[in-house]
């Protein structure tokens, strides 16, 4: 999901975050500010478990009860913890939701690189798995998603493009994509530079396709994903010099 | 709704490229024909032809669904198009573009629920036959049973309906000059969207199972209900050889001929005893073994008739009397009253022509004076077949219940001259006909 929430116009300074972001894909992705399991002793794996209480608490309410209309105090109660030990570890009901997404684009990459198989499909395959994944991801929590949608487009939103938080999770995102299309693609390819923020606007369109899909079992995403990522790839290889 | 318009527009202009791509090799042979001499200008024509048959095989096949259906209907067509054409098009019934593994998954995850590797105990990425709406997948049961498993092309439904949209609009001059009937393109759609159910398709096999256990020659899958939904499709693995790689070997006169009279013997009894027909005709829909069994691996287009449709057959069929009398008027006129169509002279006229010139000859009324097997190596008897049977269709004398029938025999009257069968006709019809 993440997309809206994160797209922002190109500028200089997101160029080189992907340069420096793109390194980092290329050997283990790694997030700015998430929590380092310490060993795996008790202490971190009970640190953990809250952590994933919490967010699971608050994806249920975002969920059942809306985005805007959920409070920490509610998150904290839904737990079973105080609320003052939401605040040891999210500052805000925000920052729950930018640890959702990153855990989603986590997922999604680990994914793609988790399986061997995949190492040898075509490009359109690679990238349909990992929207796949990604949407996969999201299904539970469809409701939230629209809603943080629709806030991400508020200019004040604390959700919204322009966190450094935000874009530097784009930029990772972006960055493995490159990844995938370099090893997939000619490296004289003239469009190759170009193609992963055209996957990203395509991406978007892919959820909002996914959100108004009333399709049994979203036929209909699968079939339209399926189908522009062959036109799409088969345009790229066509752009070879 | 965006969405769907904008695949729709897609699928049209996919169309529309091929049809102009198609053209401009034709454009382009008739203007080097006038600089080539007769023999290499029939050369240049032949590859023409062949250019122009992959072209439109390629576009059919990533358009998948009922374009592939009208593709695979066009290969059934020997004599009407050429050679290189029907060669090229036949190619679509087993080599549609596949799924890859990651969209298999996805779909299969969709309407079971579940990874196929959590379901079944083996399960084959990798899809070993390509159906006209789907791609099937061999596996293994938990219980260590080998089975088929067929899934679905996505969103198939919705490109159906928006081609028939399409068609609908393109085939407007075709309607209005009584080429093409509202009622039959009806039909045509309601038989093809049907086929997307394959919960339907699950019933259909338990139906003919059942139906067609006393011809021990046929073979009929059995379902697995719960590894299948709508759109998952899990049966016993059937045998058997294609009739193409059948084909390739030198096949004995003797099978052939046990093949053909096999598969003609089951189509009447599935029309006159059953009163339903397995009309998917094309050659990637059976099995043959060397012992002259047959297999049935796609039972998705199915036709049920009225029993007023059924009637009328067993009334024309074989009928002893004179085409041109007026008790054989009378019946066409009454069986077409009965199914809620007038019956117009010059229909009639098609129909008694049709029933004179090609019925005669293929099935004569009298079993007892068919001295010989029929003979449906020649070609002729399928070009009269597709003269008449066109003109039965331009002058509206078909009834809609009736045109997956003309559907099914074209497929049949195809495959048995492909095998170049000689098949005793008469005497396998009036076994089965109500006496």
């Amino acid at each position: 999901m993440s997309a809206l929430i994160y797209f922002h116009e190109r500028t200089h300074e997101s160029e080189l975050a992907r340069m420096v972001a793109k390194k980092k894909t290329t050997t283990k992705a790694k997030k700015p500010r998430r929590p380092k399991p310490e060993g795996g002793g008790r202490r971190a794996q009970n640190k953990e478990a809250i952590r994933k209480r919490i967010v699971s608490a608050a994806l249920s309410l975002f969920q059942t009860n809306g985005f805007d209309a959920t409070t920490t105090k509610a998150i904290a109660r839904k737990a079973k913890i105080a609320e003052g030990t939401v605040f040891n570890y999210f500052k805000s009901k925000e920052d729950i939701a930018h640890y959702f997404f990153e855990e989603e684009v986590d997922h999604a990459i680990a994914q793609i690189r988790d399986n061997p198989r995949l190492k040898k499909a075509p490009l359109e395959e690679k990238l349909f798995a990992l929207v796949h994944s990604q949407l996969e991801f999201l299904t539970p929590h469809e409701r939230f998603i629209g809603a943080a949608f629709i806030h991400a487009l508020r200019p004040a939103s604390p959700l919204g493009i322009f966190s450094h938080r935000a874009q530097a999770l784009r930029h990772r995102y972006i960055g493995f994509v490159q990844e995938l299309f370099e090893e997939s693609l000619p490296k004289q390819n003239s469009l190759t530079w170009l193609a992963p923020d055209v996957f990203w606007i395509f991406y978007l369109g892919v959820l909002l396709y996914w959100q108004n899909d009333p399709s049994p079992g979203k036929q209909n995403t699968l079939a339209f994903l399926d189908r522009s990522l062959n036109i799409g790839v088969s345009l790229l290889k066509q752009g070879k010099r | 709704m965006a969405d769907h318009t904008h695949s729709s527009t897609k699928r049209a202009l996919s169309m529309a490229s091929a049809g102009a791509s198609v053209a401009g090799s034709y454009i382009g042979y008739l203007l080097q024909r006038a600089f080539l001499g007769k023999e290499r200008g029939e050369a240049r024509l032949r590859s023409t032809h062949v250019r122009a048959a992959r072209r439109m095989r390629d576009e059919m096949q990533s358009l998948r669904g009922p374009a592939m259906k009208l593709g695979q209907t066009l290969s059934l067509q020997t004599g009407t198009l050429p050679d290189e054409f029907v060669a090229e098009l036949a190619t679509l019934q087993m080599e549609a573009p596949g799924m890859h593994p990651s969209l298999v998954r996805a779909q299969f995850k969709s309407s079971m629920g579940r990874e196929p590797e959590e379901i079944f105990k083996k399960f084959s990425p990798e899809p070993f036959a390509a159906a006209s709406l789907g791609q099937v997948h061999h596996a293994t049961t938990r219980e260590g049973e080998m089975v088929a498993v067929k899934i679905q092309y996505p969103g198939i439904r919705q490109a159906i309906e928006n081609d028939f949209n399409l068609f609908r609009t393109v085939s407007k001059p075709a309607q209005a000059s009584g080429h093409i009937s509202k009622a039959a393109i009806d039909e045509l759609e309601q038989q093809i969207v049907a086929e997307t159910d394959y919960e339907r398709e699950a019933d259909n096999i338990e139906f003919f199972a059942r139906k067609l256990a006393p011809l021990s020659f046929v073979k009929v899958p059995r379902v697995f209900r719960r590894y299948s939904s709508n759109r998952v499709l899990t049966m016993s693995l059937m045998t058997g050889e294609h009739l193409d790689s059948l084909l390739t070997h030198r096949t004995p006169r003797k099978l052939r001929d046990l093949l053909g009279t096999n598969l003609f013997e089951l189509f009447y009894y599935q029309l006159l005893k059953v009163g339903a027909l397995h009309v998917d005709p094309h050659w990637g829909n059976y099995l043959f073994t060397r012992d002259g069994s047959i297999a049935l691996v796609d039972f998705g287009c199915v036709k049920y008739f009225q029993p007023e449709t059924l009637n009328y057959l067993h009334r024309v069929f074989l009928y002893r009397g004179s085409c041109e009398s007026a008790d054989f008027r009378r019946i066409l006129e009454e069986s077409h009253r009965a199914a809620g169509q007038e019956l117009l002279p010059g229909a009639r006229r098609a129909l008694i022509r049709f029933s004179k010139t090609f019925y005669r000859q293929v099935y004569p009324p009298r079993p007892d004076e068919q001295r010989e097997p029929f003979d449906f190596g020649a070609v002729e008897f399928l070009q009269e077949y597709l003269r008449e049977a066109k003109n039965v269709f331009r002058t509206k004398g078909i009834m809609p219940d009736l045109i997956f029938l003309g559907r099914a025999e074209m497929g049949l009257y195809q495959t048995l001259h492909r095998l170049r069968a000689r098949v005793p006709t008469s005497r396998i019809v009036k076994k089965y006909l109500r006496s």
